[in-house]
């Protein structure tokens, strides 16, 4: 497998022990390793992904096959799309910016290396999580999308559904984690000069491709959370027949699905605004147009989740809302085609592999974004969603787009990480059997889509055309089979006995080249000092320097405090998974008559006594802290210990409230209130237990007189986090206790 | 039937959209066209010489101006769009709970769809008649999960949401057949719950009406008549209704006029006396995962069965 | 829509807007003074737009008629007016070249200095733009404030005031009043999740959100027209939701690639005019 042959060669020095090598791959925290053990690990799930492919292309090459079952078929779609995005896609994106973003901002690792390895380890355990289901005697089979009813108990009661779930829980919070480190570096960790203003496109993508998933991820957890109670506690958010709502989980799962798109895609536009100017040896054009379009496309990709919804009946105005939001977003992205294509135009442009891989990235990407924006317009959607058009549409972006932009950026980085070159002739015949697949397979499934056929159906009627073209379709799909072959041959090949590259062979403008191929275990001898946004163009071409012919904003020297950013990072993430179950509370209890059911349930001057106990604690949290900064340690443990008495105090309020509701027969599965109820306390409670963990541990550390406490910012880091636990509290309160929004 | 369902639509509101499609397809095209055609020159103009290119920043300008054209291809998009979605609401005024306010009611079923016309006490399965020239409404709902209502040369798709009611036009412009599918994976059997509408001329549709209408009579031949024994006996009038019988649960299709369908088990199979049979014999085999239980009838019983059912017409 | 326009019932000609205008322009030619022609040209198309969401229909249908006129009224002046005033002031204005007013010493000095002071907070800024936002949107409130005059010049002086305090670190005339980019960024992108929220509130919650729309005492003839048209009062209440969320957002998204392109220059030069340039990007 490639999974431990890459890293052997491309690392460690010979003679080593095998065990000794491989522990030291298991517990590394050097982010270019864990760079390339994501990368290896995508590769993998890679080939479990392309095989079920192969076997829904074989299932399909004739009308009435029976080559899968009905059920196997969809256990095959629902993992192929689930593997692909959670498995593939995000991870080697991820694996790329673990490796590169420090190397070109010139810093020695990721703000936290440990929490790196920590997310990383997330990945195969939710992998393994997810790929166990098959053990249970069925995989998932409800699409990766999982769409209620169908993901409920009632229609399906495998427990393949429930590891989706955890499965996906498990790497989201990873995800979240990998992206809080990827903000911070690029926040925190820049070398001297470089302001953000100057950061290589690919670390501005990869910033904003981190915000996105702080952002996006937790809609999906709230949700996978949500059905997860529904499943194994009982409740009924997701299931119409007990008042639940099928409706909602689309919304949820499309807030995070439309980000989840940016979140695989701008990553790649990053990767090919770095190849394409180093290989037209023209900076790129339009900087601040292509990073500034991209922080709009963030924005925007919150508002448009529902264009996945056009055919649910949300309303024409909700409909056209949406649409609008989708032809607009489209506008950033069409600037950025110009500008690289204006990057080309009037340079000195090498056709290497990698080139020409970013090339194919904007003749196919321009495809699937135009087919995407005949989805904008509302009533053609009406007519081709959820036929193979929407297939054919989102591989061209997916494939054309990031899958693309991954291989070059593969061709481009390789010498990078190995040392080595890859072999320019097997990359291009790489190039074309991928070129041509794409267009074979997903060309022939733009047109079934005209012809009518639904997607994940797993046989067909004798139409006419159908089986030719699905059958041009395999082909495709054996040829992208094929040219992935070439690519692990390439790399199997090259990685031994591979060209040497040197430390910058294809004369490239950012930090990454100016340390040795592969870098050293911290990466640079000496950190550099940066004047411009191509610091080793200016090296190499001081007569035409950047820093002179186009002056960029200096850098302030401003870099945030590490700690308490990733905090903010994550309370920014928790914030909207408590909205987005709130949301869900306001949802299911919105009584039109006025009847605020919590009222009669539920006792509000004793559950208002024990708030006033975890406002409290906020308070002499408050105190503390201050008391810390001006130096009295003794009076800061008294503080900081009366803040976990009154958390304390609080939970055991909460353990009242519940063992009364629970004692008088109140539980999670009776109505839509108490299932609100129980999961929006409940987790807001495990939160506040959490807190009172992190400030146990502070106050033992400080006890001890430990240095980072006491002369850190940890206190202020946690305290955030234990400030926003009260404020959602607050909320809580308001909203369930007291019945506003009702 | 039709190989290219959305390009030859058979309605006002599909041939709208046709005709939307079919615009953007051209607006597509031309963009397509000048984007790949920039990059081919660029391609081959600038192929890599001795010397440094110039360096070329960009221009805000530039930008700017570029940014004009898809700003107005895009507003431009939207308006059509915009103008086109208002004509398709179909869902009708605020209406007293119990009303009927629409013309056609089709609740899904895993994996067969129900068809009520409303205010005729008609109900039917996997088939849709309709008068030609007639705009519909159609009320679309679920059983169980969320199914899609697809019609590509009659109307826009529409999901069948339990707990809903979403609201469509159907219309045709000429006598005919026209396929429909669900368009929602909605389980094991996504792939088979196909529908046929068929368009009639108003007066065949009149007639079609009269003939629905009539409760089958009781059958006269002997084997008929067992096969109704056997109907009642089994469990099969725990889920299907035959009009006439007493059996009236709606779990499963309504079978009173089942002999004069064309299709069987949601487009899996002709209807014919044989198939009819075989189905019966073992619906799995057919259609794996089905709701229809294997009853492991015997050969008198199919032969029965078969007579009766090929009696409701 | 020409009925609408030509109908004189439905243009207030007489509305106390004037005075307003009337008393800015002179407040400005005495504080301020006419400085270029671009700030002259955002003073003319703030006071324009001030006296259309009154003068105009748009007014007048405010006025307890439609809930979504109401709504396009409500962005006009807590968004669009106070952007142009803002804009409007220069970078040196008439007091402090010092030869009209000095208001250095004294109770107005403490005054201003307070005033100064209180504009500058972005964090009130935002709390102000959106509260008022939110605020007004109360059921009781809204109603209270269609019905009582009082209440509704309490509510527009509230708009622009808050509106103005709002845009302010973002486009203040002094360049050291102004949040740096990225808290600008996260200022107008939590300002436009804000408006979406409530957009999307108003837009599909089931409560009446302005009981004083949906059943006005008194009827306009355009209403019957509008009303037979599909203007239903939910239709009503929807169509101003999704006013709240669409344009405020797009004029946030706006001004935010206007602090990217400002962010982006290098400081000096495009310190001439920022709020120039950013402004042009806002109103593209």
């Amino acid at each position: 497998m490639s999974e431990s042959d890459l890293p052997s060669s491309a690392e460690s020095a010979p003679g080593k022990a095998a065990l000794g090598n491989l522990l030291d791959w298991i517990s590394t925290v050097d982010h270019k390793k864990i760079g390339i053990l994501y990368i290896c690990t995508a590769v993998f799930f890679l080939g479990l992904g392309g095989l079920e492919a192969l076997l829904i292309r074989v299932q399909l090459l004739f009308p009435n096959n029976d080559f899968l079952s009905a059920d196997l078929f969809n256990q095959m779609f629902t993992m192929h799309g689930t593997t692909m995005v959670f498995l593939v896609g995000m991870p080697v994106l991820v694996g790329f910016q673990n490796y590169f973003v420090p190397l070109m901002i010139g810093a020695r690792d990721v703000a936290f290396p440990r929490l790196n390895a920590m997310s990383y380890w997330l990945l195969p355990f939710g992998g393994i999580l997810l790929y166990f289901s098959f053990m249970t005697g069925q995989a998932p089979d409800a699409g990766w999308f999982s769409y209620a009813p169908l993901s409920t108990k009632p229609y399906n009661l495998m427990p393949g559904q429930d590891y989706w779930i955890i499965g996906l829980i498990c790497l989201g919070i990873g995800s979240v984690a990998a992206s809080i480190n990827i903000f911070v570096t690029v926040l925190q960790c820049r070398a001297p000069g470089m302001s953000l203003q100057r950061v290589p496109l690919f670390v501005w993508m990869s910033l904003m491709t981190a915000i996105l998933t702080i952002l996006a991820l937790p809609a999906l957890n709230s949700a996978l959370a949500m059905l997860l109670i529904d499943r194994l506690l009982g409740a009924a958010f997701f299931e119409p027949a007990r008042g639940g709502s099928a409706v909602l989980w689309q919304h949820y799962f499309w807030v995070f699905g439309h980000p989840e798109v940016y979140i695989l895609i701008l990553p790649a536009f990053g990767m090919i605004s770095e190849v394409i100017p180093v290989f037209s040896r023209k900076p790129i054009y339009g900087y601040a147009f292509v990073a500034g379009s991209s922080a709009v496309i963030v924005l925007l990709s919150y508002g448009v989740w529902a264009h996945h919804m056009f055919a649910v009946g949300l309303g024409m105005g909700a409909d056209m809302f949406f649409a609008v939001g989708t032809l607009l977003i489209a506008l950033p992205t069409g600037l950025k085609i110009f500008n690289w294509t204006a990057t080309m135009w009037g340079g000195a442009i090498r056709l290497t592999t990698a080139m020409m891989f970013a090339v194919a990235f904007l003749l196919e990407f321009v495809i699937g974004g135009l087919t995407g924006v005949m989805f904008a317009a509302v009533p053609i959607d009406w007519q081709l969603t959820d036929t193979y058009f929407v297939v054919g549409h989102f591989h061209y972006v997916l494939i054309g787009g990031t899958v693309f932009g991954l291989f070059s950026a593969t061709y481009y980085w390789f010498p990078k990480m190995t040392g080595r070159m890859l072999s320019e002739r097997l990359g291009k015949w790489q190039l074309w059997l991928w070129v041509f697949g794409l267009n074979a397979t997903f060309l022939s499934q733009h047109v079934l889509g005209v012809m009518g056929m639904p997607r994940r159906v797993y046989t067909y009627a004798d139409n006419p055309g159908w089986m030719a073209l699905n059958a041009f379709a395999g082909a495709g799909a054996v040829a992208m089979a094929g040219g992935t072959l070439v690519m692990l041959l390439n790399i199997w090949v090259s990685v031994r006995k591979g060209e040497e590259a040197g430390d910058n062979p294809w004369e490239g403008f950012t930090l990454e080249w100016a340390t040795s191929s592969p870098p050293p275990a911290e990466n640079f001898a000496v950190i550099p000092e940066v004047a411009s946004r191509r610091p080793v163009w200016d090296l190499d071409h001081p007569e035409v320097a950047d820093a002179e012919r186009e002056p960029t904003p200096a850098d302030t020297g401003w870099r945030p405090d590490k700690l308490v950013t990733s905090a903010w990072a994550f309370v920014a993430s928790e914030a909207v998974f408590f909205l987005l179950l709130l949301v869900a509370y306001v949802v299911f209890n919105t009584d039109v008559a006025g009847e605020i059911v919590s009222a009669a349930m539920l006792d509000v001057p004793r559950t208002a006594f024990f708030s006033v106990a975890l406002l409290g604690s906020s308070f002499t949290l408050w105190r503390a802290e201050r008391l810390l900064n001006s130096g009295h340690h003794a009076k800061f443990r008294l503080w900081l210990g009366l803040t976990i008495v009154l958390g304390g105090f609080f939970i055991c309020g909460q353990a009242v409230e519940y063992y009364g509701l629970i004692s008088s027969d109140v539980t999670i599965d009776d109505n839509l209130f108490t299932a609100t109820f129980f999961t929006v306390t409940g987790f807001h409670g495990l939160h506040v237990i959490i807190g009172l963990l992190a400030l146990a541990i502070v106050l033992v550390l400080a006890l001890r007189n430990d240095r980072n406490v006491l002369g850190g910012t940890t206190l202020k880091a946690i305290g955030l986090y234990w400030h926003f636990v009260d404020v959602v509290w607050v909320a809580v309160f308001c909203i369930i206790y007291l019945g506003f929004l009702q | 039937m039709s190989n290219f369902p959305v390009f030859e639509p058979a309605s006002p509101q599909a041939e709208a959209i046709r005709d939307l499609f079919v615009q953007v397809l051209w607006i597509s095209g031309g963009i397509f066209a000048i984007v790949a055609g920039l990059i081919c020159v660029a391609l081959w103009k600038f192929r890599a010489a001795g010397d440094l290119p110039e360096q070329d920043f960009g221009s805000h300008r530039k930008e700017i101006a570029w940014i004009v054209a898809p700003v107005i291809v895009v507003l431009w998009i939207a308006a059509i769009s915009a103008k086109l979605v208002l004509t398709f609401n179909a869902v009708p005024q605020a209406h007293p709970p119990g009303e009927q306010v629409a013309d056609l009611i089709v609740t899904g079923h895993q994996w067969w769809w129900e068809v009520e016309y409303a205010g005729t006490g008609i109900v039917s399965a996997n088939e849709i008649h309709i008068p030609v020239g007639k705009r519909l409404r159609v009320q679309l709902s679920s059983a169980d999960v969320i199914h899609s209502f697809w019609v590509a040369r009659l109307a826009r798709k529409m999901d069948a949401i339990p707990g809903r009611e979403n609201f469509i036009w159907l219309q045709a412009d000429a006598a005919g057949v026209y396929q429909g599918r669900c368009a929602e994976f909605c389980g094991t059997q996504h792939a088979w719950m196909n529908f046929l509408v068929h368009a009639h001329e108003p007066e065949d549709y009149e007639k079609w009406l009269a003939r629905e209408k009539i409760v089958p009579p009781a059958p006269t031949d002997s084997k008929a008549i067992a096969g109704r024994r056997t109907f009642l006996s089994l469990t099969c009038s725990q889920c299907h209704a035959i009009a006439g019988t007493g059996a009236d649960r709606s779990i499963a299709p309504d079978l009173t006029h089942i002999a004069s369908r064309s299709e069987l088990a949601a487009g899996v199979l002709v209807n014919s006396p044989q198939n009819l049979r075989r189905w019966l014999k073992d619906p799995a085999a057919f259609k794996p995962g089905c709701k229809m239980p294997d009853f492991k009838l015997t050969d008198q019983q199919l032969d029965d069965l078969v007579a009766y059912l090929e009696t409701l017409k | 829509m020409i009925e609408l326009l030509s109908d004189k019932e439905l243009w207030n000609w007489w509305s106390p807007a004037w005075l307003v205008v009337v008393c800015v322009v002179m407040l400005y030619s005495r504080c301020i003074g006419w400085v270029t022609v671009q700030k002259t040209a955002w003073l003319i198309a703030g006071l324009s737009i001030f006296v259309f969401a009154f003068v105009s229909p748009l007014g007048v249908l405010a006025d307890g008629f439609l809930f979504s006129a109401h709504m396009i009224q409500h962005l006009l002046l807590l968004l669009v007016v106070p952007l142009c005033l803002v804009l409007s002031l220069p970078r040196n204005p008439a007091w402090q070249s010092g030869n009209t007013f000095t208001f250095k010493t004294g109770i107005l000095g403490v005054l201003r200095k307070t005033v100064g002071f209180l504009v500058s907070s972005p964090k009130l800024g935002w709390l102000l733009g959106l509260g008022t936002m939110w605020f007004w949107h109360v059921p009781s409130l809204c109603s209270a404030a269609t019905e009582s005059q009082l209440l509704g010049f309490a509510r527009t002086a509230s708009f622009l005031v808050a509106g103005i305090l709002f845009w302010w670190p973002i486009y203040a005339p002094s360049k050291a009043a102004r949040m740096p980019a990225s808290n600008a960024v996260v200022y107008l992108f939590s300002a436009c999740l804000g408006c979406t929220l409530l957009g999307i509130y108003i837009t599909f919650t089931a409560i009446t959100v302005c009981p004083a729309f949906a059943s006005p005492e008194e009827r306009l003839a355009i209403m019957t027209a509008l009303h037979d048209a599909g203007m239903t009062a939910p239709v009503d209440q929807q169509l101003g939701g999704l006013l709240m969320w669409v344009p405020p957002c797009s004029l946030y998204v706006a001004a935010i690639m206007s602090v990217f392109c400002r962010w982006y220059s290098v400081e000096d030069r495009g310190a001439v005019d920022l709020s120039v340039s950013g402004a042009t990007e806002a109103g593209r």
